[in-house]
């Protein structure tokens, strides 16, 4: 009971998100129910990652909260600062220093290692819901392991656009079995969840839902084997800050000009101190 | 033999144990007198060979529909056993379908056995193109190469006679005669063994009927698969088919060959539709 009144929840929902999330590492890219809470933050701002994190983290943790790549966004400093508020744990914006990393929709440049957990907020975790509305079919198709219609949307963009139209939560499928919603990150990011040496939890607040990638599991994305898996690549790019080159930038469009920037800040500042040094 | 149904019932409510023993064209109801169950089908034996091509006939709710889905496994037995061809237990012997596991029960499905359906919407996904719902049964028998899917999806669509550059248009562009060969170019691409027809043709002009039943023998002969067609009408079943069933009230009246219970019918039930028609 030395765990009452730490990280906001009470003992009995720490209880049972972890034991959902038991389950879910378990049963890598299945997605496992939990009576999510209310929290000081409006469902749909991060509050299935949120009680995740709450649910797992000790005083000893080092906490990084990213928002699209940033560490400065205003979610990143609500969400970072309430739980500082509540677990008094340290935090930085240095991704190798972390134990757990808060995401929405990337995943850090810097490579992950083990003993890290990274937990990504996630608004719709069911991968099926754009094929099959019906909730009882759904669950049949994971348990067939009949993902057919997901290819079909596949087929479908490869023979009128040339290529899958998904430009983000890109569907994957998590040791050779479950096929999931890997949370609206680019698919830049998809073949870094790949075999991963850091363990990936997923939350999703407002579906009640959450799931998991154990560490060094297998993450592919769903692909015809006679075609690649393009991700985003921006040809002579490099970042207007720090000059970095074949990272994941954002395009920031000034009137006619388009200027590109690191997405992941904390690797753009590191950069820039490298270069100071140099 | 590719299909062995031996002793299969289908009873709809509570049921009692004398449903089966009171109901039938002996007792000239389907409805228990006892419980008031309806016995769909009532204790109806069959098999089909490899390229042979039976015919069930009886009237409306006499039951054809449902046996058709008890051997697809749209729905399943209250009682008998259905043996296909391959599927076995671990020392060899046929094994009875319904006591089998959902996987095989799923590939049985997805690629021995199709079904083409009276409603084109109950065959087809019309939120994908004919090309996308022939693709979902390619996929779903295994392929996973985009060009082999392509281009086996285009064979199909030669195949049943419709312009190559109508591939990617969806289900509502085309007609009730065209949605039925789409049907059947999805049924077909994944080479199943058998194929099941619940009145595949009523409700399409009679020109239209004609060269559909055409384009269904051809692909047969040219194919070799087996085939079961429900129909009302017995110059479908006279032209069409080798083996004839027909049922009322849920049980087989008359089982045989074609041509033998068109000239020659036993029951006075046959006899009474083979005069109508003649
Ligand atoms: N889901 C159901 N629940 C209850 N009764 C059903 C159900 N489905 C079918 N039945 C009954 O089972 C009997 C057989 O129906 P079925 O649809 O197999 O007949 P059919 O021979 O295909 O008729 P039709 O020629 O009109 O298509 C009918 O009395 C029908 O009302
Ligand atoms: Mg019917
Ligand atoms: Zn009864």
């Amino acid at each position: 009971m030395s765990d009452h009144g730490f990280a906001f929840l009470d003992g009995d929902a720490k209880k049972e998100i972890r034991r959902a999330l038991l389950k879910a590492v378990a049963l890598p890219g299945y997605i496992v129910p939990f009576a999510s809470r209310e929290m000081p933050v409006a469902r749909g701002w991060g509050t299935g990652g949120l009680q995740i994190t709450l649910s797992i983290i000790l005083e000893q943790d080092v906490l990084k909260v990213i928002d699209q790549g940033c560490d400065g966004s205003v979610n990143a400093i609500n969400i970072r600062n309430f739980i500082t508020s509540v677990t008094k744990v340290m935090t930085t914006s240095k991704t190798s220093r972390a134990s757990i990393i808060q995401t929405r929709h990337r995943i850090p440049e810097h490579e992950l290692r083990e003993n890290q957990v990274l937990v990504f907020q996630v608004p719709y975790p069911e991968v099926l819901t754009t094929v099959e509305p019906d909730t009882a079919q759904q669950k049949q198709m994971h348990a067939d392991g009949d993902y057919s219609k997901l290819w079909v949307l596949l087929y479908e963009d490869t023979s009128q656009y040339g290529d899958s139209r998904i430009s983000n939560r890109y569907p994957v499928q998590v040791n050779n079995h479950f096929v999931m919603d890997p949370s609206p990150i680019p698919k830049y990011d998809i073949p870094r969840m790949d075999n991963c040496p850091a363990l990936q939890l997923f939350g999703a607040g407002r579906e009640k839902r959450m799931y998991a990638i154990p560490p060094y599991t297998t993450v592919k994305p769903l692909k015809f084997d006679d075609r690649e898996f393009k991700i985003e690549v921006f040809p002579g790019v490099c970042c207007e800050r720090c000059g970095a080159r074949d990272v994941f930038f954002d395009e920031v469009r000034l009137g006619s000009d388009r200027r590109y920037f690191c997405s992941d800040t904390e690797f753009c500042d590191k950069n820039m101190e490298k270069n100071d040094a140099a | 033999m590719l299909l062995d149904v031996r002793n299969v019932s289908k009873i709809y409510g509570t049921s009692c144990d004398q449903c089966l023993s009171l109901t039938g064209v002996e007792h000239d109801r389907a409805i228990c007198p006892e419980c008031g169950s309806v016995v769909a089908v009532n204790s109806i034996s069959l098999s089909a060979r490899k390229n042979e091509i039976l015919g069930i006939v009886g009237e409306s709710g006499s039951g054809k529909s449902t046996l058709l889905q008890l051997i697809y496994q749209d729905i399943r037995a209250s009682s008998g056993e259905i043996f296909f061809q391959g599927v076995t237990d671990k020392n060899g012997q046929p094994s009875n379908i319904l006591h089998e596991p959902p996987s095989a029960v799923s590939r049985l499905r997805s690629k021995e056995m199709s079904m083409i359906y009276q409603n084109p919407r109950l065959g087809l996904n019309f939120l994908f193109s004919a090309g996308g719902n022939i693709a979902e049964r390619i996929i779903g028998a295994g392929e996973r190469r985009y060009d082999e899917i392509r281009s086996n999806a285009l064979d199909y669509i030669r195949r049943i006679e419709m312009e190559t550059s109508r591939i990617d248009d969806y289900p509502e562009e085309f007609s009730g005669g065209q949605q039925q060969r789409i049907q059947i170019a999805k049924a077909l691409s994944s080479s199943p063994q058998l194929l099941l027809l619940d009145e595949p043709t009523t409700g399409l002009d009679v020109s239209v009927q004609a060269k559909i039943l055409d384009l269904i023998k051809e692909l047969q002969q040219d194919m070799g698969f087996s085939m079961i067609i429900v129909s009302h009408d017995l110059g479908v079943i006279n032209h069409l088919t080798d083996i004839t069933v027909v049922m009322k009230h849920g049980t087989l009246v008359e089982y045989g060959l074609t041509d033998q219970i068109l000239e020659d019918p036993q029951h006075p039930y046959t006899q009474l539709l083979v005069s109508s028609i003649l």
